[in-house]
């Protein structure tokens, strides 16, 4: 039969391609195979039996849904990779159908490529992905604070999910590949390399309008990212985002065209080399590059804030607990009889805590129940309208100071006011500001002057007024327990003890016995150790992801530029062929390229840089801490890793020039 | 100035040049050993059959490539013991290309693909401006400064490039081919603009082609064959058409090989 001869040739003809052009298939093989694996790794831990006993179900679903993240970027990675892959061969495309071969054989040509590559890249992918989940699932359960042995299994499953979603995307690229064919004449196939716009002289009065509009709709993005925080914070975000994503695009597709145009009008023709080089190349692809340098900029934009926002939490976890739970452990001295199946009695902690030689220290703390009226208008809208103090307590600074805890003695008549609930939020709140205390008799106002940091106690439910002895001894003279009606009644004056373990590495231990009436898996009696653990399991899972997720969204774009800017070195080939025959040399050359490359990388990271500072500003209320340190952290490893790739850029250009004369 | 004392002045003195590619085992010699002088305000056309050498002994004589063998100087200076960074500033300074395919920056306008060549030099933005006019004056380009290689034709084009080529006040201009890519009006236009700087501006010329025509309006024509120097034909006092008919028979001897890149 006829076809089999074909077949045969078709992929001999394959397999003398593939040799011959290793250069342009290495990049989309690359791709191919940085997917697979990071995909893979991720399948792999989500279905890790370790991972998932470690909790529930929750752990497994937050693996689900960064996995579909994970997925639509390697999609839209591999597809933008396909895509630039073919151009570069749109020529060899045409030259096969201007030889001869039927589209069909073309297509069936590209096809048994794409196969070949595609389950190639599985295969290597696959096998990258078993060597390193290992060192990924180490550096999880480090991360959520783990210690034990920790052993990863093949995944059966994650191979078959692995092995689907990649048959999908595979899918996708060679329908890519039957549009290139049949979509395109064979002049557009042999032209595809040429292009490049002529920059047009700008309509001066549009431009200008448009060009300031996208800094004015960053500029106003920006600002309202400040004032969110009342009741339409819903629309506030979006008209955020929107703001600013419109007025990033309008910047890369006019604003800095229209500043380029402006600059280069004023030099009257006596350019110069370098801005020959990087102005002018720049001004020729504005159009082309706008819409992928914005999809970089908001990209690179998001992923620092994930980062630094993930990265800050983990960070402050510990600083976060304490604000919440100020003590190690605080028990109440209850009436007998109240004490829950679960809880540990008092006499059995201590007791037991000095037979495993746990130091210890203990303060006996009065907190009196109080209730009152704020001075209107102190809270902002997003805390809600609070009118009345609930769940709250007066509570003695000096007891405070002997239980270790750093507070000032307020001034007779005033107060520091300590809320660790609403403290993100009213970080700003304007001090002093009155409080009438309603439950005692006669009333009197205090003056809060301060407003102090976490809560004073532990797991409160509500406000903490830290009075100083003697307005604390005369209110209690003075309370009217019966004006209290949403009080129990054994919540009104409370005795509670705030144990505070010596040596902080015992903490483990001493929460070990805390716990023991517990049920696997669940707290009670809230301690700040096993809080601790807590938090620092989720936020250990939520940087791990985030770190995931951002390592691939950073390759991914730092990929794309290398990608297009080998190509553009490729187009420019001719150019520092002429330049070198006009004897500017490789060095001069050179130097107007990096100008170029810090524009193409520097740009867009600034870009984003600048967005993320302002997202994390204004989700600064997350945080009661100050996350300067990590936030700057996360943001220059993603800076490093990102100029990595301007790094790899420069060479390649580097070489190209080098080869060109 | 004195004409009879810029005849004297040596512009490019190439003495026994030698150039041979490949590996060993398997060299090809192309050019075999060429003497060479050129004076200052001459027009030289160097002819030949392909393969004859002559782009090669072009790519030798511009500092483009490196000869196997002989010293060739110009301007005095021994270009073939310059290091390459040396020589990419000699390039810049002392010599002007015009190429077939002008080799213009799509990215760049008419006026700054000419200003090009002397934006790293020391030339006043002034003193470039002057040079600038007087040039695309010169060469009837003045009113295209604006636009972008795409938008002139290819007569504009290679106009272009020889007003690059001229900018920096070159000692001496390669030319390769320059009209190989016009049609014949455009490129009897672009000779005699060249013959007119030639002759005025007293710039020395070296041009590469195998068309007869192109070649007659050369002061001088050089015929390669093989890699050697066939023979020489001066035009003297000739009539560009006399010229012509001389330099076809001379063509005819060596192989009549006018259809060459054909």
């Amino acid at each position: 039969m006829f076809s089999g001869v074909t077949a045969l040739t078709l992929f001999d003809l394959v397999v003398r391609s593939m040799r011959k052009n290793i250069k342009h298939y290495y990049l989309y093989f690359f791709a191919l195979i940085f997917s697979v694996t990071l995909y893979f790794v991720f399948a792999t831990l989500q279905h890790d039996d370790s991972v998932v006993a470690r909790s529930g179900g929750s752990m497994g679903s937050a693996f689900a849904v960064a996995g579909i993240l994970l997925l639509v970027i390697a999609g839209i990675f591999i597809i933008y990779a396909n895509a630039i892959f073919l151009k570069r061969r749109s020529r060899e495309i045409g030259l096969y159908q201007l030889i001869g071969l039927s589209k069909n054989k073309v297509v069936r040509l590209l096809m048994i490529e794409n196969v070949l590559l595609s389950s190639g890249a599985l295969f290597i992918g696959i096998g990258v992905g078993i060597l390193v989940s290992r060192l990924f699932l180490l550096l999880l359960m480090k991360l959520i604070g783990f210690d034990g042995v920790i052993s990863v299994s093949f995944s059966t499953t994650a191979v078959v999910q692995t092995i689907i979603v990649f048959m999908v995307i595979i899918g996708l690229t060679s329908i890519q590949m039957l549009f290139t064919v049949y979509r395109n004449t064979l002049l557009n196939l042999f032209n595809a390399d040429k292009k490049g716009e002529i920059p047009k002289k700008p309509k001066s009065i549009l431009s200008a309008i448009v060009a300031i509009l996208g800094i004015a709709l960053v500029v106003f993005g920006y600002w309202l990212s400040g004032r969110m925080l009342n009741e339409m914070l819903f629309f506030n975000m979006l008209a955020v985002l929107a703001s600013t994503i419109l007025g990033t695009y309008l910047l890369f597709r006019v604003t800095i065209g229209w500043v380029l145009y402006k600059i280069r009008a004023s030099k009257q023709g006596h350019l110069g080399l370098k801005n020959s080089l990087s102005l002018a190349t720049l001004m020729h692809r504005m159009k082309g590059n706008a819409n992928s340098l914005t999809i970089i900029t908001v990209l690179s934009a998001m992923t620092l804030t994930m980062l630094a926002v993930a990265y800050s939490l983990y960070y402050a976890t510990e600083k976060e607990t304490r604000y919440a739970l100020p003590f190690d452990y605080m028990i109440e001295e209850w009436a007998e009889g109240h004490l829950t199946d679960e809880a540990i009695s008092l006499e059995q902690f201590e007791s037991e805590l000095t037979t495993a030689g746990i130091d210890y220290t203990k303060t006996k703390l009065e907190l009196l129940a109080v209730e009152g009226v704020y001075e209107k208008g102190i809270f902002p809208a997003v805390v809600g309208p609070r009118q009345f103090l609930a769940n709250s307590y007066i509570v003695n600074a000096s007891q405070l100071q002997e239980a270790g805890l750093a507070v000032e003695i307020p001034a007779d008549g005033t107060l520091i006011y300590h809320d660790a609930l609403i403290g993100k939020f009213v970080k700003d709140i304007e001090t002093p500001f009155e409080i009438d205390v309603t439950s005692s008799n006669p009333t009197r106002t205090f003056k809060a002057v301060k407003y102090g940091e976490g809560d004073v106690i532990n797991a409160s439910a509500g406000s903490q007024l830290v009075v100083n002895e003697n307005d604390f001894e005369k209110y209690k003279q003075e309370m009217v327990p019966e004006s209290m009606e949403d009080v129990f009644e054994e919540w009104i004056v409370q005795t509670v003890y705030a144990l505070n373990i010596t040596d902080k590495n015992d903490l483990a231990q001493a929460s070990h016995i805390y716990t023991q009436n517990c049920d696997e898996g669940r707290s009670c009696g809230i301690d700040y150790y096993s809080m601790y653990e807590n938090s620092l399991e989720g936020s250990g899972l939520f940087i791990f992801i985030a770190g995931f997720l951002g390592l691939v969204f950073l390759i991914s774009t730092g990929s794309i530029l290398y990608f297009k800017q080998m190509t553009e070195a490729e187009q420019e080939k001719q150019s520092y062929k002429t330049l070198r025959q006009l004897g500017f040399s490789k060095k001069e050359i050179m130097r107007g390229i990096v100008r170029k490359q810090i524009f193409v990388f520097g740009l867009p990271l600034a870009i984003g840089l600048l967005h993320s500072i302002f997202a994390i500003k204004s989700a600064s209320f997350l945080f009661v801490s100050d996350i300067t340190v990590p936030t700057t952290i996360a943001m220059g490893v993603y800076a490093l890793i990102y100029l990595l790739f301007a790094v790899l850029s420069v060479g390649y250009y580097k070489k190209t020039v080098s080869e060109a004369l | 100035m004195n004409e009879q004392h810029i005849k004297q002045q040596s512009v490019l003195h190439a003495q026994n040049i030698k150039k041979s590619y490949g590996t060993r085992g398997n060299v090809q010699e192309v050019l075999k050993g060429i003497n060479l002088h050129v004076q200052k305000g001459e027009f030289v056309g160097i002819m030949g059959p392909s393969g004859a050498g002559k782009t090669t002994l072009l790519n030798v004589l511009a500092t483009i490539d490196r000869s196997t063998a002989g010293t060739i100087l110009i301007d005095g200076d021994d270009i073939s013991k310059m290091k390459d960074a040396r020589l990419s500033t000699f390039r810049r300074d002392k010599l002007g290309f015009i190429f077939q395919d002008y080799n213009l920056l799509d990215t760049l306008t008419v006026k700054e693909n000419i200003l090009l060549p002397i934006s790293l030099g020391k030339v006043k933005k002034k003193e470039a401006e002057t040079r600038f006019n007087e040039i695309a004056e010169v060469l009837g380009i003045a009113n295209l400064a604006n636009k972008y290689p795409h938008e002139v034709s290819g007569g504009q084009k290679q106009r272009t490039s020889a007003a690059r080529a001229l900018i920096n006040e070159p000692s001496m201009v390669f030319a390769d081919e320059p009209t190989g890519a016009l049609d014949s009006k455009s490129a009897a236009s672009l000779l005699k603009t060249m013959e007119d700087v030639n002759e005025q501006r007293g710039v020395t010329i070296m041009l590469v082609t195998h068309d007869a025509i192109a070649s007659s309006y050369c002061s001088r024509v050089v015929f390669l064959k093989d890699g050697m120097i066939y023979s020489e034909l001066y035009r003297g006092d000739k009539t560009r058409q006399a010229f012509f008919q001389e330099i076809l028979k001379v063509q005819g001897v060596l192989g009549g090989d006018s259809v060459d890149s054909i």
